[in-house]
């Protein structure tokens, strides 16, 4: 009976081994479709180097592009029914260019990065466009070749990557671009106007250092059982007490020793003790989303990205919100450190690549070129959300919309003297982005103390080089 | 005779008291649940003074959670993938324990012991490369992983083999000896006689395929193939505070199983009484 | 033609019928049990000889048998082989391999099993997945005995308390969590706020269930309320099993609840009780779920306090894409399982001896 166990397994892993052979062959053309890099003078290079991997005829996407034939772009994208802006962009789009159609593919927001990356392992994918939502995962499909660099046609086109402010240059990897940022969002100070004139205590500013924040906070919070009001409010992600350390441009989130983050941690550790804003455990086991902590209403300031100011316009504007609660809002710049110039923050884009996987990479290329370029840009503003290229015209445009906050320094607050990005690329960002995860949550939650978890995060990440 | 009795009554008396604790314990989350599904989001963490039913009952979370959510699409995907997955299930592993209860073959000893060492291989242990598999073979994100995920579980066959076992051989061979076939056998004798055993199976697949979270999460990445399970948990990190809504949806997602076991209980204890499940 | 080679052959069938002849004689007065059963076995090769010779046919009974038998093993055995023996089988091969899922794959030798040693998470992950264990099988083996003992009884509403108990069984993971995570709320839930009204617990002291060193308990309460009705119901089986006579004559004996227990029920529910620790020690190096609703928050991250063996198969394989070393973590997964299992057989084989 072994003998027959024996066998069995035998057939097994043979079939095993036939199955991960294919695997490896599948993989292979992945590698070439790099190299093509260096050589293509020729528009047509990355569309005849696609072919293998893609397994269609090439000749005829060539066609299609002159000819004007119809094309079908896939494209990955999450939450379609509560942002608005992809439709808007899809519409512009096509109504441009109407042999062209935009098919969008909703993954959730939640995890769609992991999602994406799964759906991009290996061959076998259909997307054409995939939007790029933080720099860890853009850096996994980088490592996977799943996405190819835009360089050539960046040169081609002549397109100027200086109206992108330096945001570009963050996210290079080995001298290669691989994707174009669409919207680019900054952080910013909500605050309720309300909560500040009912507590008498006067608006946060402009020109802020972190220690009047702090003491501002402390000011408008109301202890008072049953009429309780919070200074102020921290989501549970890592960047809304991290990243307020990066911004004096001496350190960032991938410099190996995190000691620098101590005093932020003091900060953010000590308000939660004097009840100046939500507990971190009590966020984490209600889930407690910060759009449903500021709209409550007895939240006086909110550390967040400029996306919620849309976010803020639209549930206004549809009652979702009640603004009786929130709807006095207004928002200022960043709080910044002592002796560096106000008007420092941090940044986080969202960018569009093209598949390796694609088979009509130049279609492909054209679509993210326009979203990502001046007419798309206007899209994103009419909608009040931020595009990557930042202009007068746009800044002008966001605080004429309806529902945008009145007074001078929430316009003032757009303005922005520099921006870091939330993570840059660098090597081993995913696992130093899962490390920081981690240790936040063990320093919040009380399970280390301040010391320990930056120790920890020290020792964990000078060990993954 | 008389402190006898009386000894008995106390017994009995402490056995009730006990009961109740423990049926009290069992039933609160499920009160809780219901309770919050009707209360507003300031309501639900009010305690003194505490109310069961808040006086105006928010009944319309059972309606806001069908068009917040794509939930009618969720229910459909997972209806459908556990009532396949059930069938295929009940098909396939009764069909296959029958020969390894009742035939005798070559190999049976060894095929059976490959079932018996995959149940004791915890799924996660191979979950990675059935995953790259079922990639390579075009499921991913198609209902029809979940299927072949869920559908030929060894744990099946094991359960529908054990109770074969406690049938009488003798059946079979009068069948045989008045010109049975083996399918006939199958169908007309093995099949009616393990009622329990099916109920028994129906109860653990429905219930298993019903509450999966980490498959679908792996292998359904678009909306529209999202399960109630997947749709509650993106609805819980969404919408957070909304309790009432998260708690209405929960309510909706227990009826089906319920329903379920309470039309195949009768037969649930007698059937693990009988596949020797007990060991 | 059959019928021709029928006639043939007669010779050789005098030959075979003789030699078959033979071997029954020596299987008769064999004593050895072992010998016994080749030669059994052998009786069976010239009986199908015989048959497929004087058949004449190309498919001898016997193999007509197998491929009967295996049609009824083939639909799901394929599925089986498919989705469930190949990928395992995969698995082993991957822990010693490198492989992101997209470039080609490079073999790593035992290198990701080294890389466990200094691997903080995979400790904390591991700890943690053990002391689960020890904290929930106990707990839920005895829970469910005593429920089950309980409602074997003639006790009126038997079947309401039976069905109440196999409710948290029945009902999802992620709506039982959501209502878990109510109950047990830090500072606004009703538990939390019975301790501080009734027990005067000061608010700063109050219980954090899902963080730190009580977020395992928590995970460990909330799986033996969870699944010790589905341990009930097997020793309700097993209660069904023993003779009443057994309990009759200890009775007559004077034997009392606790003698009866020790000395009929216990003994007689061994083999159900290696059933059910087998079944619920597998089950609980299996936990995932539990973990990641009740700690892990709207992201799902799980903290050094709570992290468990396979969600960090999970992270290393879907987020970080580190396939082989995802693989070796799982591998060390189902050492742990089968070591567990084999300690359990042996003990239970010592039992019966």
């Amino acid at each position: 009976m072994k003998k027959k166990v024996i066998s069995l397994m035998m057939s097994a892993a043979m079939v095993a081994t036939v199955l991960a052979g294919c695997g490896a062959q599948a993989a292979a053309p992945a590698p070439a479709a790099e190299v093509k890099e260096e050589a293509p003078a020729a528009e047509e290079a990355p569309a005849a180097e696609e072919a293998p991997a893609a397994e269609e005829a090439p000749a005829a996407e060539e066609a299609t592009e002159d000819a004007g034939e119809p094309v079908t772009l896939k494209w990955a994208i999450w939450d379609e029914s509560t942002t608005q802006y992809w439709g808007d962009i899809k519409a512009a789009y096509e109504a441009k260019n109407p042999n062209v159609t935009i098919e969008m593919v909703d993954l959730g927001s939640q995890d769609y990065m992991t999602v994406l990356a799964t759906e991009l392992s290996g061959s076998g994918s259909d997307f054409d466009v995939v939007t790029i939502k933080d720099v860890p995962g853009y850096a996994t499909l980088v490592q996977k070749n799943a996405i190819i660099p835009l360089d050539d046609y960046i040169s081609k086109d002549g397109i100027d990557l200086k109206k992108y402010a330096g945001a570009t240059d963050q996210v290079v990897v080995d001298g290669k671009l691989y994707e174009l940022p669409f919207r680019n969002d900054f952080w910013v100070l909500f605050y309720n106007k309300d909560v500040f004139d009912a507590a008498g205590v006067d608006y946060p500013t402009n020109d802020m250092t972190w220690d009047e924040y702090d003491a501002l906070a402390r000011k408008v919070t109301d202890t008072s059982f049953g009429s309780q009001v919070y200074g102020a409010h921290y989501h549970t992600w890592r960047s809304t007490v991290q990243l307020c350390a990066v911004l004096d441009g001496k350190h960032t989130i991938l410099d190996g020793n995190y000691d620098f983050m101590k005093p932020y941690y003091e900060m953010v550790l000590n308000e939660e003790k004097d009840g100046v804003c939500r507990k971190y455990t009590d966020l984490k086991t209600e889930g407690l989303h910060y759009s449903a902590a500021f709209s409550g209403g007895d939240v006086a300031m909110l550390n967040m990205g400029s996306w919620f100011i849309a976010t803020m316009m639209t549930n206004l504007a549809s009652g979702e919100y009640d603004s009786s609660l929130c709807g006095n809002w207004g928002i200022v710049k960043y709080p910044h450190a002592e002796g560096v110039e106000p008007g420092s923050t941090l940044g986080t884009i969202t960018g569009l690549s093209v598949t390796t996987a694609c088979d009509t990479p130049d279609a492909a290329w054209d679509f993210v070129k326009w979203v990502s370029g001046e007419e798309g840009a206007a899209v994103m503003a009419s909608s009040g959300n931020f595009p990557a290229i930042m202009t007068d015209e746009v800044k002008t445009a966001i605080t004429n919309l309806e529902g945008f906050p009145t007074d001078d320094a929430s316009k003032e607050a757009l303005n922005v003297s520099n921006l870091y990005l939330e993570v840059p690329y660098g090597e081993n960002v995913s696992e130093i982005n899962s490390i920081l995860d981690s240790y936040h949550g063990s320093i919040m939650t009380g399970e280390m103390s301040i010391d320990d978890g930056i120790a920890a995060m020290n020792k964990e990440i000078s060990a993954l080089k | 005779m008389r402190s006898a009795h009386r000894k008995a009554v106390l017994g009995k008396i402490l056995v009730y008291i006990l009961l109740l604790v423990i049926a009290i314990i069992m039933i609160t989350p499920f009160l809780w649940m219901f309770s919050a599904a009707i209360k507003s989001d300031r309501e639900v963490f009010k305690m003194n003074p505490f109310v069961f039913i808040p006086k105006v009952p928010k009944w319309s979370n059972y309606l806001d959670i069908w068009t917040r959510i794509p939930f009618a699409k969720f229910v459909e995907n997972t209806v459908f993938l556990t009532v396949v997955v059930t069938i295929l299930q009940l098909l396939t592993s009764s069909f296959a324990a029958y020969s390894f209860a009742k035939l005798r073959f070559r190999y049976r000893n060894g095929l059976f012991l490959a079932y018996i060492a995959t149940i004791a291989m915890p799924w996660q242990v191979y979950m990675v490369p059935q995953f790259i598999l079922m990639r390579r073979m075009g499921l991913n994100d198609k209902l029809l992983a979940i299927i072949c995920l869920q559908a030929f579980s060894a744990f099946g066959v094991f359960l529908m083999k054990q109770f074969y076992e406690s049938i009488p051989d003798d059946l079979c061979e009068a069948a045989r000896i008045d010109g049975l076939s083996e399918y006939q056998i199958y169908r007309k004798i093995m099949l009616p006689l393990s009622k329990p055993a099916l109920a028994t199976l129906i109860i653990f697949t429905f219930v298993n395929t019903w509450n999966d979270y980490l498959g679908p999460l792996i292998y359904l990445k678009s909306q529209e193939k999202k399960t109630i399970q997947l749709g509650l948990k993106m609805f819980i990190s969404q919408y957070s505070s909304d309790y009432g809504l998260i708690m209405a949806g929960s309510m909706l997602s227990l009826i089906p199983v319920l329903i379920v076991f309470l039309c195949f209980q009768n037969y649930f204890v007698e059937g693990v009484a009988n596949t020797g499940l007990k060991g | 033609m059959g019928k021709m080679t029928g006639t043939s052959n007669i010779g050789q069938i005098d030959e075979l019928q003789r030699a078959l002849t033979e071997t029954i004689e020596r299987a008769r007065v064999e004593q050895d049990d072992r010998e016994k059963k080749k030669l059994i076995l052998n009786i069976e090769k010239y009986n199908s000889r015989i048959d497929k010779l004087r058949s004449g046919r190309m498919i001898s009974r016997q193999t007509r048998r197998d491929l009967i038998a295996y049609s009824f093993i083939a639909p799901n055995f394929i599925g089986f082989c498919v989705f469930t023996l190949i990928p395992i089988i995969f698995a082993f091969a991957l822990a010693f391999m490198k492989w992101d899922g997209s470039n080609p794959v490079s073999f790593e030798g035992i290198d990701n099993f080294k890389r466990l040693w200094g691997d903080t998470f995979f400790k904390a992950a591991f700890k943690n997945t053990i002391i689960y264990c020890i904290g929930t099988v106990p707990l839920t083996m005895i829970a469910s005995l005593a429920l089950a003992i309980i409602l074997n009884q003639k006790v009126f509403g038997r079947g309401i308390f039976r069905t109440l108990a196999f409710f948290p069984y029945v009902a999802s993971l992620v709506a039982i969590t959501s209502v878990w995570k109510l109950l047990f709320h830090p500072s606004k839930g009703p538990v939390n706020n019975i301790l501080y009204t009734f027990f005067h617990v000061p608010q700063e002291n109050l219980p954090q269930w899902f963080s730190g060193g009580l977020c395992v308990l928590s995970m460990i309460l909330f799986s033996v309320w969870k699944y010790m009705g589905y341990y009930m119901v097997i020793y309700l089986a097993g209660l069904q099993g023993i003779p009443g006579e057994l309990y009759e004559a200890a009775a007559l004996d004077g034997a009392g609840t606790w003698n009866q227990f020790r000395y009929i029920t216990w003994p007689q529910l061994s083999s159900t009780t290696f059933f059910v620790v087998v079944m619920l020690t597998i089950n609980c190096f299996k936990i995932y779920d539990v973990a990641v609703m009740l700690a892990g928050g709207g992201s799902g991250e799980l903290t050094v306090s709570a992290t468990v063996l396979v969600y960090y198969i999970y992270q290393k394989a879907f987020i970080d894409w580190d396939l082989g070393y995802s693989s070796a973590v799982a591998m060390v997964l189902f050492v742990m399982v089968l070591l567990v299992t084999i300690i359990q057989f042996r003990g239970q084989a010592k039992k019966e001896a």
